[in-house]
């Protein structure tokens, strides 16, 4: 690994990690939802000063490129995080539809029954 | 209307909410109570409707936090002075409410019922996740938790309104942590728990190992970072950093 491209690493994964830091200060996102990031950004932030450690990995999984070894796996896990969202995305979506028609039949059910009271 | 409102969180417990809440209903009519529904799948709210319990029956599933959450601002805008957090699955025993309660009067913002306090720790593997969280707690707060795992917590008015209107005050061990943290005062009580009865434990071991990585990496890194909004300071806490 170059030292540039440790470089470029590490101000990029300390960014992630101030700037996730910073939304949990301001009750902007939770706790849960931020942990992926915070792993990702440490897990960046170890391999910018240890590249050692994706050499050795490079190396076992026979990789000559440990820049290369490092976009392979990060693409791997941003794939699982992708399918991980779109599932979460439409299980938000179901709920939204669940709760729209349960105010709704609350409401209707609420009327005619004032209704049959009017009678 | 009663001091103390007991929050029975449900989802698909249709096995046990019936001798759970019948239990506290005829033996303890000093407390009120309430079920929230978590959306089940079962019959948990056609028996509580069928029996007339008091119900809040959530329409989607919201998961243990959002339940919970659910009972504290029902309880905040009914005015109760403290509220506690209590399993449908039969494992917590009401018997130790009025123990617990009479710890809280001596002052204190949050009580735990503890299996730990007297007992000893069993080497499980459960247990041994249970260590690993309270060393964790050890080590960002300098302070001793010897249950932070117990779901029976007990808030006073000032923790459950703050617990009511925030994001991030989930009923698990990192929140009570960040709390230990901020100069809440939190009491263990020695209580004892029943082996779950009906119905399987939540916790699988993929589950598990998540929930460790969340509160090793939350307890550890991610509370440290929180700001708390100064509004929910209560009065025991400026009384005790006045004095100290």
């Amino acid at each position: 690994m170059s030292d540039i491209f440790r470089i470029i690493l590490l101000i990029v994964s300390v960014g992630t990690f101030l700037f996730i830091i910073k939304r949990i200060r301001q009750a902007k996102v939770q706790i849960e939802d931020s942990l992926f990031w915070i792993l990702c950004a440490l897990v960046l932030i170890i391999l910018g000063i240890f590249p050692g450690i994706a050499d050795f990995l490079a190396g076992a999984i026979g990789v000559f490129s440990t820049v290369n070894f490092i976009f392979l796996v990060f693409i791997f896990i941003l794939l699982i995080r992708e399918f991980s969202m779109t599932i979460k995305i439409s299980q938000l979506e179901n709920k939204i539809r669940e709760l729209t028609q349960a105010i709704a039949i609350k409401e209707t059910e609420k009327e005619n029954k004032k209704e049959g009271e009017d009678l | 209307m009663k001091e103390l409102l007991i929050i029975i969180p449900a989802y698909n417990e249709e096995k046990s909410i019936e001798r759970v809440v019948n239990h506290v209903i005829s033996d303890y009519p000093e407390y009120d109570y309430v079920v929230v529904n978590d959306g089940s799948k079962d019959n948990t709210a056609r028996i509580c409707r069928k029996n007339g319990y008091h119900l809040i029956d959530l329409p989607v599933n919201l998961g243990l936090a959002g339940a919970f959450q659910t009972g504290l601002k029902y309880a905040y805008r009914r005015g109760y002075q403290y509220a506690i957090q209590y399993d449908a699955d039969g494992q917590h025993k009401v018997e130790y409410i009025d123990k617990m309660l009479v710890e809280m009067k001596k002052g204190y913002d949050i009580v735990i019922g503890s299996r730990f306090v007297e007992e000893n720790k069993p080497h499980t593997a459960r247990m041994f996740g249970s260590r690993i969280i309270s060393t964790a707690i050890f080590m960002t707060t300098g302070k001793k938790l010897k249950d932070p795992t117990s779901g029976m917590r007990m808030l006073n008015r000032s923790m459950l309104k703050e617990f009511a209107l925030n994001m991030n005050y989930g009923p698990e061990p990192d929140t009570i942590s960040y709390l230990l943290k901020e100069g809440v005062s939190i009491s263990e009580v020695q209580v004892e728990m029943d082996e779950r009865i009906e119905g399987e434990s939540y916790l699988n071991l993929v589950r598990s190992i998540k929930y460790m990585i969340h509160m090793v990496v939350s307890i550890l890194v991610i509370q440290n970072f929180r700001k708390r909004d100064k509004r929910y300071v209560s009065g025991n806490e400026k009384e005790r950093s006045g004095n100290a």
